[in-house]
Formats: structure tokens, C-alpha cells, sequence
């Protein structure tokens, strides 16, 4: 227990918030962001090599030059060319967006698929046309860094968690804020829409999960779900039960309606945990923590049923996603800089993808089509989108 | 998806109340999602509450007299208020303004009691008048109509006597028939499709009906009569209309009967569980809010009394999937009951078992030898190389399944009734913002 404490004090401690280091990191207060207007107009550049990171110009690069993508080491390099197997991940790099000025915290497809949301310390949200990489639109309102976004089940609003305590539903009918959500008392980091999006849940430093009414913008439940800062959160797919995780190593699901804790996952050396999402039909949960391991569990017999190795996470809340458009995969950035594609059953990485100069926070799989965005932080602030077009 | 963490153990039938809601409500209905009421009020105005906020998420004004009822269509999109202004509405909660627009008004010619949808299309609208007649009015294009519902005259009767009136109209859950209930005491079943009688049935002693309710399966119908006795019947199978305008006409006797031996009080409402086990019965006791339960399982058994203070209750209705019931009371306020769960504080551990009283710990022979951790790292992998299923939704399949069914049967009556239908498709209910001052 003691040695637990100390390593998340250890990672806690340096005034540096795990995946968000950048939120308040060095110069995040004393940024000014007001003057940066932003400017709307996409130009195409073939090489990117030399582009510089820092423009303030929001631009999507066609990859035409194809990215090497390097297979695992036991696929022979001949094979690389044409996947063997139909069900295989071949994913390339196809757009490269950049306009954050400060790292990327959280990318999301909307439910239709046609818009991909982005967030980062830089306070701003972006949205970007998924399928070509234009930058539709750019939300200003906060006064700290984003954490994370989430959309609404209809894809009519948006939500954005930030360093500022607060969290901001923004209208993409009226493209402005439709209702600002004050109650935590400490950085919100993680936040996301029930099924039916009218209730939204939050959790943040304040080491408190709060269920929202969306409609009102109001309060309507305060857990006091866990001892350390809370990672992440999310409803199940019938809006039900809610599933939370923390720095103390903790995963809980808890009984939506009455608030009740349910259930509590804990591994044996009690890892720092930096994600928790449900599967899609909710019989599983998919947690990342940081001993560079992603496990699958089945909450119900409270076992880990599956166990994802290969990638780094030893620092930063990493988001693994769920991937089923084409097979059945697990998907996650890494702080090797790369991006790792399990598959679900072997545990084997299919495909890993280069690219990125930094860590890679976040990554995010398109509800319909075989498309991956990832985003990765300060020394590369770029959003890449990656497809699959092999049949 | 809850259900699955929580105790399987608990009682199945509401317990306590868990909120009340300041509605200034006459009744109170469950859509069949279970997620909103819908409620009618005094002044003409019903709205829309969402119960997981707890809060009215929608108006709908258009009647100038009190509400008299509500109806959901199946997918929860369509609504259809009734009210004294001899007027029924059908909402559209697709609708993006508010408050919503109505989506069509059809004007009777008296006071309208009750309205209600057919069950697989709510195009079709049964509606009830004061002045004791029941009508079936169609929207559809090419079916648009208004039949009144006729009971048939036995011609030796003909000795002046006045045509008893009706006081009840309702769909049965298949929708294939309609039950009237009549001031005289007898139940009429009509076939929705042809608007002709092909049943009837002397209740005797029930006097004027007043109220009934289906078990979701149809099988089972429960009455409400001014003798202040509930009457559960097992209902026969109706076969097709008789060209020839022959029907059944037979006495039902009922397989139980409850009422209040103490009391005599009557009541205001009864409404079944989804599952059909239980039946809950509001008492019309004037100075407590009282609900009876009978366990329908257990030869309808009395299981017990739920006391909701001191407003007398008005109407009752049940979940339709849930353990928990909308009661409301005389002063507008809407009591939702439901069973709660024990916390279970041993949850909050991970890997502790809460129990109730101290066990004896058998240790297993093997439970603390030192095992080769290469051994355990293979037994784990092996473990862990059993497939899984991240995405296949159980009842969602079989959800699409009974949708299907219902396409498929080969029914008269169904395929009337199916033609033109617009509750199909899955609902989704927008989101609107709310500001917080327009409240109350």
C-alpha cells in the first residue's frame, strides 16, 4: 500500500498532471492565446517533412509520400506490400492536420463519423472535416488547457473538460457555448454523454465523478468516487452503469440511477490507471495503466480476461479505443511515439504505426470506416488520420 | 444491463417512495422506454418529464380544459392527449420547437374520457366521449375514417330499455381487439379492423365499469367496477369476425377478486407488473395515499400495503420493465416508487465479499504453496487465449427479432393494422436546452 502511495505521489507531485502535463505545464498561465485569431483556410502541402510545427496556420497535409509503416518483426518484409490475411490491419497515413499550438489531449469522431473533434492545452477545441482534414470550425471559451472532449449521441453537442474547473457543452447548431457546468473544485480531466445525452458525467483532480443534467446545466449527483484524481470516466452502452478509474490504481462501476458503487477492480500490483472505457456491447471494460499494460476484464467474475503488452505507458493517461470496422482490434498510442494494433483475441500486434515525433496521447477509431487519428504532444503537435483501404 | 451487479435477491414490487415530483399532475403515465411521464394537468397543459433528471424536459399546450389522458405510441415519438375540450391532440416529440407543435387535432363532439393509440400504429386512435360512445378514428390516407364502436341490440330486449353506456375503451396489447366496458356491467369486444362485435360478456354484480388493465401477454384482463372490487379474468381466444354478426355472448367468471373487506374503499386505478406477477391497486381512500399489492403468482395473494403519506392518491401506473410505479396524488404530485438496494459497502473493495455473518475459512490444501511464476505466466496466457465477444448486444438481436415477427405473421388483422404504420423506427429524443427560470 505504502509503495503504491509513493509511486502515484512520485508521478502526481511535480506539478505536472499525467496526460495533461501539458494543461499546466511550464508557460500554460502565461500563454496568451487571445491574439491568435484563427485562420481558416487549408493549404496542401505534399512534403512535410520540413513543415514547421509551430504555425499558428490550421492545415491538413496530404501524406502522398507513403509514411513507412513498420510490421512486426515477424512478418517478412515482402509481405508487408500486400497484407495476407483479409482481416489484417493495413493502416497508412493519409492526412496530417496541424493548428494546435499546445500538445493534443483528446480527439473524438463524431457518432456520424463525419467530423473529428480535437482538444489540447492550447484552450481551444478544433473540429475537422474526418474525411478530407479541413478545419470546419475552432471553439474559444476556456481559460485553461482541455483535458478532454466528448461528443453527444446525436452529434448536436460537444463536450470539453479543462483546467479551468469547468466544462463547457458547446452548440454546433449555434456554433457557441450553450451552457458552461461549475461545480468541481479542481481540474475536470475526463468527461462523457450517457447513451440518451441527457445526462453527462465528469471527473476530475477533485478526485469526485459528477452526473450532470444536460438540459439544465445542473449538479445532480456528487460521488465521492475515489482518493486520488480521477481519470476517466463513461456510461455503458444502455446508460445503466458508469464505469470510473483513478491514480489510486482503482476501477469502479457504479449503478447510474442511485449512485451505488457496484463493483471494485483492482489489479494485484495496483497500477496508476490512465483509462477506462466499456466494450461496446458492456460486458467488458477496457482499462490502461501505467506498467505499460492494457487489460481487458471481465467485471462481472472480476478476472482480466486479456492482456495487451508491447507499447510504453509509464507516464501520461494513454486512451486505448476499440477498433471493429474491419477486425476486431485494440488500439493505442504509445510514449515510444508510435501507435500499437492489437488483435483483440490473439493479444499479437498486427501493426504498429510510425510517424509521430512525440508521444502519442490519444487515439480515436472511426465509428464506420477503417480511419485511426491519433495526436501527439508538444515536439510534433500534429493530428495524423490513418486509413485502411484494403478490402 | 445493471440488473446483472445487483443482488438478484431482491423483492420484485416497489417498496419505497424515491422521489416526488411537483407536477400538478392528474395522472401520471410510464412511456414504453420507461425513461419519461408524461403528464396531464388541470389547466389543459401535459408535459413531458425525463426521470433521470428529474425534470420537465417538454410542454405541450393545446387543451383549454383539463387533460383527461395520455398515451405513448411504441417507439415513445408520438403522444395523444385527450381532454374536455372535446378535443384529442397528437404530439410529435420529434418536434424541434418549444413548446412542441401539435402534430394533428381531432375534434369530437363532446367531452373526450380517454384516448389511446393501437398498439402497432399510431395512426389508428380509439377515443372515448362522455356522453358513453366510443369511436375508432383513422389518420391514415388512404383509411381516414371515424367509426363509432356499436354494441348489438338483442332483439328481444327491445322493451324501451335505454342503451347502457360506455365508460371504459382500450386496445388490448395485440391491438387485434378493442374492450369496452359498459355502464350495465358487461365487457364488449370489438375487433379493431372490422369495428363489429364479436364478444360479450355479463359481469355480474360488477355494476358500471370503470377502469381495466392487460397483463403484458393479453391473456389477462383486470377490472375496475363501482362495486369496489377488482375482477382478474383469464380471457378466452376470440377467433376472426362472424360474417353473419354472430358473437360470443357468455358470462366470465372471474379467477380472483380483490377488494378491501375492511374499508370497502374503491379504487382509483390498478395497474399490472411488466412481468405480469404482481397487480397494484391505488385505494380511493380520502384521507391516505395507500397502495395495495397482490401477488399474482402466489394465487394473488395480498403482499402488501405501501403508504405514500397523506395526499389520497388519484392514479396509479407501473414500469413497464421496472420495479417502480408513478402514484399521483390529489394535490398534483407524482410519487416514484421503487425498490431500493441495500449499499453494498463491501463494493468499494476490490476482491472482499460482504457476508452476513462470520464464516469458518477453509483454506485449500494448495491455496498457499509458492508456484513457479513461469508456471503461473503460462496457466494466464492460456487463460487468456478464450475468445471474447466485445460487441455482440444480447435482446438487441432479439429486439429486431419480435420486430420482425411482427412483419412476418400472417394475420388479417395485423396486416391492417401494420399498413401506413409510423412508430417503427427507433426514437431518440433531442436534447433542448432549458433555462432554468422558465421552471415553475
Amino acid at each position: 500500500m505504502f509503495r503504491q502511495l509513493a509511486r502515484s505521489r512520485q508521478t502526481v507531485s511535480p506539478s505536472v498532471s499525467p496526460r495533461r502535463q501539458l494543461a499546466n505545464g511550464p508557460g500554460g498561465f502565461a500563454h496568451n492565446t487571445k491574439s491568435r485569431k484563427a485562420i481558416l483556410f487549408v493549404h496542401v502541402i505534399v512534403h512535410f517533412q520540413n513543415m514547421d510545427v509551430n504555425a499558428t496556420v490550421e492545415s491538413a497535409v496530404i501524406d502522398k509520400s507513403t509514411i513507412p509503416v513498420s510490421n512486426p518483426p515477424e512478418v517478412p518484409p515482402t509481405a508487408s506490400e500486400q497484407p495476407r490475411d483479409p482481416l489484417e490491419p493495413y493502416y497508412r497515413s493519409r492526412y496530417t492536420l496541424s493548428g494546435h499550438t499546445r500538445a493534443i489531449s483528446s480527439l473524438k469522431f463524431s457518432p456520424d463519423g463525419t467530423i473529428l473533434a480535437s482538444s489540447g492545452a492550447d484552450k481551444l477545441v478544433k473540429l475537422w472535416d474526418a474525411y478530407t482534414g479541413e478545419v470546419i470550425r475552432t471553439f474559444e471559451g476556456h481559460t485553461e488547457g482541455i483535458s478532454d472532449i466528448a461528443w453527444s449521441s446525436d452529434g448536436d453537442y460537444l463536450a470539453s473538460a479543462s483546467d479551468d474547473k469547468t466544462i463547457i457543452i458547446w452548440s454546433l447548431e449555434r456554433s457557441a457555448a450553450a451552457r458552461t457546468l461549475i461545480g468541481h473544485t479542481n481540474f475536470v480531466f475526463c468527461l462523457n454523454f450517457n447513451p440518451s445525452s441527457n445526462l453527462l458525467v465528469s471527473g476530475g483532480f477533485d478526485e469526485t465523478v459528477r452526473v450532470w443534467d444536460v438540459a439544465r446545466g445542473k449538479s445532480l449527483k456528487v460521488l465521492p468516487a475515489h482518493s486520488d484524481p480521477v481519470t476517466a470516466v463513461s456510461f455503458n452502452h444502455d446508460g445503466t452503469l458508469i464505469v470510473s478509474c483513478a491514480m489510486d490504481g482503482l476501477i469502479r462501476i457504479w449503478d447510474a440511477d442511485s449512485g451505488q458503487c457496484l463493483k471494485t477492480l483492482v489489479d494485484d500490483d495496483n497500477p496508476i490507471c490512465s483509462h477506462v472505457k466499456f466494450s461496446p456491447n458492456s460486458k467488458f471494460v477496457l482499462a490502461s495503466t501505467q506498467d505499460s499494460t492494457i487489460r481487458l476484464w471481465n467485471y462481472h467474475t472480476s478476472r482480466c480476461v486479456k492482456t495487451y503488452t508491447g507499447h510504453t505507458n509509464r507516464t501520461y493517461c494513454l486512451v486505448p479505443c476499440f477498433s471493429t470496422t474491419k477486425g476486431k482490434y485494440i488500439v493505442s498510442g504509445s510514449e515510444d511515439n508510435k501507435i500499437y494494433i492489437w488483435d483483440l483475441q490473439t493479444r499479437q500486434v498486427l501493426q504498429i504505426l510510425e510517424g509521430h515525433r512525440d508521444v502519442v496521447l490519444t487515439v480515436a477509431t472511426h465509428p464506420t470506416r477503417n480511419i485511426i487519428a491519433s495526436a501527439s504532444m508538444e515536439k510534433d503537435l500534429t493530428i495524423r488520420i490513418w486509413h485502411d483501404d484494403c478490402l | 444491463m445493471n440488473e446483472s451487479l445487483i443482488s438478484p435477491f431482491n423483492i420484485t414490487h416497489p417498496t419505497a417512495v424515491q422521489t416526488s415530483l411537483f407536477a400538478n399532475a392528474l395522472f401520471a403515465r410510464f412511456d414504453p422506454s420507461g425513461r419519461y411521464i408524461g403528464v396531464g394537468g388541470t389547466s389543459g397543459t401535459a408535459a413531458i418529464w425525463d426521470l433521470e433528471t428529474r425534470a420537465r424536459i417538454r410542454w405541450l399546450e393545446g387543451h383549454v380544459k383539463a387533460v383527461t389522458s395520455l398515451d405513448w405510441s411504441s417507439n415513445s415519438r408520438w403522444v395523444l392527449t385527450s381532454s374536455k375540450d372535446w378535443n384529442v391532440i397528437k404530439w410529435d416529440l420529434a418536434s424541434k420547437c418549444d413548446p412542441i407543435q401539435r402534430h394533428s387535432t381531432i375534434r369530437f363532439d363532446g367531452p373526450v374520457v380517454s384516448a389511446s393509440f393501437h398498439p402497432r400504429n399510431s395512426n389508428i386512435i380509439l377515443a372515448l366521449l362522455s356522453t358513453g360512445e366510443a369511436f375508432v378514428a383513422d389518420l391514415r390516407k388512404d383509411h381516414r375514417s371515424r367509426v363509432e364502436l356499436c354494441e348489438v341490440q338483442d332483439d328481444g330486449d327491445n322493451d324501451g330499455r335505454l342503451r347502457s353506456m360506455m365508460t371504459v375503451a382500450r386496445f388490448d396489447p395485440s391491438g387485434k381487439h378493442i374492450f369496452v366496458g359498459t355502464s350495465s356491467g358487461s365487457i364488449l369486444v370489438f375487433n379493431s379492423r372490422t369495428k363489429t362485435m364479436v364478444a360479450r360478456h355479463k359481469i355480474s354484480g360488477a355494476g358500471t365499469m370503470k377502469g381495466f388493465d392487460f397483463a403484458k401477454s393479453g391473456r389477462r384482463l383486470v377490472t375496475n367496477s363501482s362495486d369496489r372490487t377488482l375482477r382478474q379474468f383469464n380471457l378466452p381466444v376470440y377467433g376472426p369476425p362472424n360474417p353473419d354478426g354472430e358473437f360470443i355472448d357468455e358470462e366470465l367468471e372471474p379467477t380472483h377478486r380483490f377488494n378491501d373487506p375492511i374499508n370497502k374503499t374503491a379504487w382509483y386505478g390498478m395497474s399490472y407488473s411488466p412481468d405480469g406477477e404482481w397487480l397494484a391497486g391505488g385505494a380511493a381512500d380520502p384521507a391516505s395515499h395507500k397502495i395495495y399489492i397482490w401477488d399474482i403468482s402466489n394465487d394473488g395473494q395480498f403482499a402488501s400495503a405501501l403508504d405514500g403519506g397523506r395526499e389520497p392518491l388519484v392514479h396509479i401506473h407501473w414500469h413497464p420493465s421496472k420495479s417502480s410505479i408513478a402514484s399521483t396524488t390529489n394535490h398534483g404530485n407524482i410519487l416514484i416508487w421503487h425498490c431500493p438496494n441495500p449499499e453494498r459497502w463491501g463494493a468499494f473493495a476490490g476482491g472482499f465479499e460482504e457476508v452476513d455473518e462470520n464464516v469458518e475459512y477453509e483454506e485449500k490444501e494448495d491455496e498457499f504453496d509458492i508456484e513457479d511464476e513461469e508456471e503461473i505466466y503460462k496457466r494466464k496466457m492460456k487463460e487468456e487465449d478464450e475468445e471474447v465477444d466485445i460487441d455482440t448486444i444480447p435482446g438487441a438481436t432479439s429486439r429486431r427479432k419480435a420486430q420482425l415477427d411482427r412483419m412476418d405473421i400472417e394475420d388479417e388483422d395485423f396486416a391492417w393494422a401494420d399498413h401506413d404504420a409510423d412508430d417503427r423506427e427507433e426514437f431518440r429524443m433531442k436534447i433542448i436546452m432549458l433555462d432554468d427560470d422558465s421552471e415553475m
